[in-house]
């Protein structure tokens, strides 16, 4: 999906949470989203996502299959309509629990909600099994929701995603709480997929690792945008996280590995590096 | 519970439920102080909707089936629907498996517009002081809701929790200062929910409430659905949150407006029975809805028996029954591990 942003932002609670971004992720690739906590990741993925209004600029995507549109003239993402969006767009959120007691099954059905009629009828019932199989979750079809790891859970929230079947799809944190061998498998897939991706990340090695651009956020604006190897500079990350560290090339992949170094006076711990000896399959 | 359970058929469901309500009308219309035959009240009813067939019955036989039992049973059998579909609902808007017909401060209110024509004198009919106290709960508690933020589940819940105690307080109030003997039995009889007093309009008010909005929530099954993962996600999903919400919380009020209005507050239907129907059907709303308002339908129209023949010629509010039958109920749910997504 083509994808540009133009000056949005927007406010929460009176403070601008987002303020003034420009960008064009690539079409058909992972863009990561990044900055520090507060940054406005979620915010700008929801306002990307067309479920807030932003109050100045716009979020615009292509006009789409849509047989009305004869022009292709890019149109503001919270003008289409709910459903028609929910068609072409997934988010999976940073948090996503439930208390009702669903299968692996009913949570991927759920992707096919913007798709089924007013009966509840599925116009393509093995579009659910198609994703879990997509997904490499089809052995979890059966299980309980709440019986799963939280690897497993985030495969199950991509396989609902998949069941969407969006040509844009909007990540927030998604390797949050998963050991490194799911984080690398998961972001894998995901840059695999040939759909246009926007994930807020905060291990900024995933991003060098897997990300075809980033754009890095900071208290709201764009701070820099580009190929992860332009944009995460020392000077850059020490002005937006305030850390210090040193930028290596990684031996196999010849992307960049960031190294933090301890800070001198500050006793909070940084975000550890994890190990990057493993070559992303 | 590591593996989600096979779940029938929705037709198989319904057909079942349907079977069983229908046998357990013209089973429960049968047992009381007067023995009657099932094929007497078949053919008593036959003959009043003129089905060709229709044996005349003995009037005085007629008139038990007719003008006592049968809108007694068709009321609690409406009722009972009710209260499990409006509980099924709530529980989804609000995400919170706690949530019963009344968590919006509704029988409180029902409770004291009825509490008024009681024992003050109020003159207004029963059901409809009670459903207008219902209303004006409902109406405190959402705007109370919405002062001074955006409406969400739990600011509503916490609304009615406040509106509630300020109904129950008024209506201790009202009891305290002015009830004698006899209208306070009449007064804990309605509190603890009863259908002692159902008519063939009470029937009509449950049964008519029940049709339309049951119709609309039935028809909003797959945007209950949406809700599983919250908000966010339903949005994503493309539903209208905000809308979907308040339109479907106040069918739901006025629902259970309409049945307080004629039964008084029976508790542990809305609660217990979503869950316990859930167990069989799974948590899709197009199941579980109507199974649900089948079998609370069912449930409510034994429990009033019950309540009416257990102690005869003395009735129990029909809500201890409810009580005594849905917390064990409660108790095998949770133990059977479904309160492993309630943490």
């Amino acid at each position: 999906m083509e994808l540009t942003l133009t000056g949005v932002r927007t406010r929460l609670g009176g403070r601008w949470v987002v303020d003034g971004i420009d960008a064009t992720p690539p079409p058909g690739r992972l863009t990561g989203l990044l900055g520090p906590n507060g940054a406005g990741k979620t915010t700008l993925l929801r306002l990307v996502a067309g479920l807030l209004v932003p109050e100045g600029g716009a979020v615009l995507v292509d006009a789409g299959a849509d047989p009305g549109a004869a022009a292709t003239a890019p149109v503001p993402v919270h003008d289409l309509p709910r459903r028609a969006r929910a068609r072409r767009i997934a988010l999976l959120e940073q948090e996503s629990s439930s208390t009702v007691p669903l299968s692996v099954h009913d949570v991927v059905a759920l992707g096919r909600i913007p798709y089924r009629t007013a009966w509840g009828a599925d116009p393509d019932p093995a579009a659910v099994t198609r994703a879990l199989e997509h997904a490499r979750a089809a052995h979890l079809a059966d299980r309980a929701w709440s019986s799963l790891s939280g690897g497993e859970r985030q495969r199950v929230h991509v396989a609902r995603a998949l069941a969407q079947e969006p040509e844009l799809l909007l990540l927030d944190e998604p390797t949050n709480h998963l050991d490194v061998s799911t984080q690398l498998s998961l972001l894998a897939f995901v840059r695999d997929l040939g759909t246009t991706t926007v994930a807020a990340l905060h291990d900024l090695n995933l991003a060098a690792a897997f990300c075809e651009h980033v754009l890095v956020l900071s208290g709201g604006r764009l701070a820099a945008a580009g190929h992860p190897r332009d944009v995460l500079r020392p000077a850059l990350l020490s002005e937006v996280y305030g850390v210090d560290c040193d930028v290596l090339t990684h031996p196999r992949t010849g992307r960049p590995v960031i190294a933090f170094a301890e800070p001198a006076s500050d006793p909070a711990p940084t975000a550890p590096a994890p190990p990057t000896d493993g070559a992303p399959a | 519970m590591d593996r989600a359970p096979r779940r029938p058929p929705l037709t198989v469901l319904l057909a079942v439920g349907g079977a069983l309500l229908v046998a357990t009308v013209l089973v429960t219309v049968t047992i009381g102080p007067a023995d009657l035959a099932v094929a007497d009240v078949g053919h008593s009813i036959g003959a009043h909707l003129r089905i060709p067939g229709a044996r005349p019955v003995p009037v005085l036989l007629d008139a038990i089936v007719w003008e006592l039992r049968l809108p007694r049973v068709l009321t609690a059998a409406a009722v009972g629907a009710g209260l499990a579909l409006a509980g099924a609902v709530m529980q989804s808007l609000t995400r919170n498996p706690l949530a019963d017909p009344y968590l919006l401060g509704l029988s409180s209110g029902a409770s004291l517009g009825a509490v008024a024509v009681l024992v003050v004198g109020v003159g207004l009919l029963l059901p409809v002081a009670a459903f207008a106290g219902a209303l004006a709960a409902l109406a405190a508690t959402l705007a109370l809701a919405r002062t001074g933020g955006v409406l969400t589940p739990g600011r509503a819940v916490l609304a009615g929790l406040a509106v509630s105690q300020l109904a129950a307080a008024g209506t201790s109030f009202v009891i305290f200062w002015t009830a004698t003997g006899d209208s306070y039995r009449e007064i804990l009889s309605w509190l603890m929910g009863s259908l002692a007093g159902a008519t063939w309009s009470s029937a009509w008010i449950a049964g008519g409430a029940l049709a339309v909005v049951g119709v609309v929530l039935v028809l909003s099954a797959l945007r209950l659905d949406a809700f599983a993962f919250g908000d966010t996600s339903a949005a994503a999903l493309g539903i209208d949150v905000g809308r979907t919400r308040w339109t479907l919380m106040t069918l739901v009020a006025l629902l259970t407006g309409a049945m307080v209005a004629v039964s008084g507050a029976i508790g542990f239907v809305g609660l217990v029975l979503p869950h316990a129907v859930s167990v069989v059907t799974g948590p899709a709303h197009r199941r579980l809805l109507p199974v649900a308002a089948l079998t609370g339908a069912v449930f409510l129209v034994w429990a009033d028996t019950l309540a009416r023949t257990v102690f005869d010629p003395r009735e129990l509010p029909v809500g201890i029954i409810t009580a005594l039958i849905g917390v064990p109920v409660f108790a095998v749910l949770l133990r059977r591990g479904r309160g492993v997504a309630w943490s």
